[in-house]
């Protein structure tokens, strides 16, 4: 068990984190690139980024986007936020950190995280709960959009029960085994799925834009390379 | 869909009889998909949209045809993904991977099929793109899914039919010839001058004019109301305005199924500014034909001519003063549509509003408005389709109509043709037929103070029945 451990939280924690950045740094470049290469041929080039930033910001502080339904928007907000501090905060990770990479930074103090892991545990459940019962959500859910929620709340639930052995019913070492496999789970998956909104979300917006100013000519480029520029309407 | 209809349809709307005969559809369909990618920008957003959607379903939530149908095909993420299958499993390496490996998704003409009944379905409003925290667009992945099954030959033939009179006929989509049109001009500065006693004229061809001017051209068969009144605006504002023999209509329905049929009358629109060598566009009263008009420089570079609608211009020559006017003259209680082609992205919200204040005793706002406002229900050119009507104006158009029913509101001001036929279907067909749909011009030519006495008021509101 002890060796199982070590091995989560060194090198496969080590791994996960390369995929991680490595994957996420190439949807960074990628999208740039693409944004950048974009705009370059775009016939009009005006776009209107101020705009398109203060669209991005109120998603990224969705504070009064909660929407038509409340509560699912209130879960989702509570969801974001928790799972976003405590693994990045929390006492124990940082100390992770310091021991692979010699960085270290200021913690959160442990009531709080404990406050917000159990939010994040909560809030997990309840996604998967609102999915099933809200039609809209529902009908576009596959395996993964449940699995995903579900893998995140098992990762915080043991997560908690590890820094509180005397609440646990489980002993100590399972629980973070389980906790330490199943978050490097998630960090290897970031990349590879829809979580990738982590790092593309703040470009999506501006992508959207973009994506409407075509390079002068497009269509009858299209129509030159389908051999259809002389076919009457 | 009636039982009255002539002939089984495949599609819900008419397609033309060539279109039934295009085989292999799905490798024809696969080329024209790969040449959009490279030769548009359509490649960057597919890329992060098949990435990002989260399925959370808030799309849903504000999407008015799923609203009303609840149907599964109607929720907006759900139909943005029947493209993005497709991108995916063609266009991206993962997907060229799984395939081989695990086989899985293949192109299919059923799945064409489903696609061009879904695609029609949506009418590009873009309200969905408000609430998704990624901001997908699907209203831009419906227009680049008709652009892709048009290649294949499925269009609405009402579209077709329009866009081939514009490019190869007569040069309009309603197929009026230029004596025609003088004609109507003609008449209707008789009726400025019978009902309202001013001598105004409409402009033809006039060389070093600011604005050449470009309504919906089907304003001229309709909307003499609307007509008269951006003539008497020009006239008391001192405008500098012009029509062009050679191209007078603004309508572009390559917006709804063809970016290169767009091209080319977005290209006829800039030629005939140039050809009289003036320096703006001047889109009259419709939705659309606007948000085409500023794709000019897009496709036609950065010195393409200055689009200004209809409504900029008014409001502009109201707040420095140029339009005299009789006072807050309209009486019955009056709201305002948004069309979104204009209104979605908040270009133009503000000036019609400003007009309508100062001319109406009781003006009243639907809810949600501006940005958010609901669209008419006809949006992306569905309202040209006429065998789709009952589900234009009973599903699509539902929740419009009990907005319009909460405004109580006897006027609705439209500045949009396409709104404006679709909301006259719409309140006939859900019991709000004594509600009058109207351009805000119209409204404003009844206010217009032209300093002489009217010669026949009551003939006012009796010109459009004159002139049908
Ligand atoms: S709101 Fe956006 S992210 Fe959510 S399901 Fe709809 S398209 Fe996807
Ligand atoms: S663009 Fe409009 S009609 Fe189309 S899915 Fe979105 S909200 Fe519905």
């Amino acid at each position: 068990m002890d060796l199982w451990l070590e091995w989560a939280r060194g090198p496969l924690f080590r791994i996960a984190i390369a995929f991680l950045i490595l994957g996420l740094v190439r949807h960074v470049a990628i999208a740039v690139f693409e944004i950048a290469w974009a705009v370059r041929r775009a016939g009009d080039k005006n776009i209107p980024y101020r705009k398109l930033a203060r669209a991005t910001l109120a998603w990224l502080v969705p504070a009064g986007k909660l929407g038509h339904r409340p509560l699912y928007g209130l879960t989702t907000l509570a969801f974001h936020v928790s799972i976003v501090i405590v693994p990045l905060f929390l006492g124990g990770h940082i100390a992770l950190w310091a021991r692979a990479t010699d960085l270290a930074w200021p913690a959160i103090p442990n009531l709080l995280a404990d406050v917000l892991t159990v939010i994040a545990t909560a809030a997990a459940v309840l996604l998967v709960i609102e999915r099933i019962a809200a039609r809209g959500p529902q009908m576009l859910s596959r395996f993964s959009d449940y699995a995903f929620p579900l893998l995140i709340a098992v990762v915080f639930g043991s997560g908690f029960l590890a820094m509180h052995p005397a609440l646990s019913p489980v002993a100590f070492r399972p629980a973070l085994l389980v906790h330490a496999l199943g978050a490097n789970l998630i960090l290897i998956f970031i990349p590879f799925s829809k979580l990738s909104h982590v790092i593309l979300m703040p470009l999506t917006h501006l992508i959207s834009e973009v994506a409407w100013h075509f390079p002068p000519h497009a269509g009858s480029e299209v129509g030159l390379a389908l051999g259809k520029e002389n076919e009457p309407v | 869909m009636s039982p009255a209809e002539p002939k089984p349809r495949k599609y819900s709307y008419y397609v033309e009889a060539r279109a039934l005969e295009v085989t292999d559809r799905p490798r024809r369909f696969l080329e024209t998909f790969a040449a959009v990618l490279e030769h548009s920008n359509y490649a960057v957003a597919l890329d992060a949209y098949a990435r990002v959607c989260s399925k959370c379903g808030r799309c849903a939530d504000r999407c008015q045809l799923y609203e009303t149908t609840g149907e599964e095909r109607d929720v907006p993420g759900g139909r943005g993904d029947l493209l993005l299958r497709v991108y995916r499993r063609y266009f991206t390496i993962g997907g060229r991977l799984k395939a081989r490996l695990v086989g899985g998704f293949t192109l299919t003409d059923e799945y064409l099929d489903r696609m061009a009944e879904e695609y029609y379905r949506c009418v590009a409003c873009r309200r969905c793109k408000e609430v998704c925290p990624m901001g997908i667009d699907q209203g831009l992945i419906t227009h680049l899914a008709r652009w892709l099954l048009a290649e294949v030959g499925v269009t609405p033939k009402a579209l077709v039919l329009a866009v081939r009179e514009q490019l190869q006929g007569v040069g309009n989509t309603s197929a009026i010839p230029v004596a025609a049109l003088k004609n109507t001009c003609e008449f209707l500065e008789e009726e400025l001058q019978d009902i309202y006693g001013v001598t105004i004229q409409f402009p033809f061809d006039v060389e070093g004019a600011e604005h050449v001017f470009f309504p919906a051209v089907s304003d001229y068969l309709l909307e003499p109301d609307t007509l008269m009144a951006n003539a008497a605006v020009m006239h008391v504002s001192g405008g500098s305005w012009t029509i062009g023999t050679g191209n007078y209509d603004g309508i572009n329905y390559g917006l709804f199924y063809s970016d290169r049929m767009m091209e080319r009358i977005v290209g006829r629109l800039v030629a005939e500014v140039r050809r009289l060598k003036a320096r703006k566009i001047l889109i009259g009263e419709c939705g659309h034909a606007t948000r085409s008009a500023w794709f000019a420089p897009t496709f036609c570079g950065p010195d393409a001519p200055e689009v200004v609608n209809f409504l900029q211009y008014t409001a502009r020559a109201l707040r420095e003063g140029k339009i005299p006017l009789k006072g807050k003259v309209i009486e019955e209680r009056v709201t305002y549509h948004d069309p979104c082609n204009i209104a979605r992205a908040g270009r133009i919200t503000e000036e019609p509003r400003e007009i309508l204040r100062a001319i109406c005793r009781d003006f009243v706002e639907m809810t949600p408005n501006r940005t958010h406002n609901l669209c008419c229900g006809g949006g992306s050119g569905l309202v040209s389709v006429d065998e789709i009507r009952p589900f234009r104006t009973r599903k699509m158009g539902k929740m419009k109509a009990d907005q319009i029913r909460a405004t109580g509101a006897r006027i609705v001001a439209a500045p949009c043709a396409n709104c404006k036929k679709q909301l006259r279907e719409v309140c006939e067909d859900n019991g709000l037929a004594d509600v009058q749909v109207v351009g805000v011009h119209d409204l404003l030519l009844r206010a217009i103070d032209f300093g002489v006495e009217p010669k026949a008021e009551e003939k006012v509101e009796s010109s459009s029945q004159a002139m049908a």
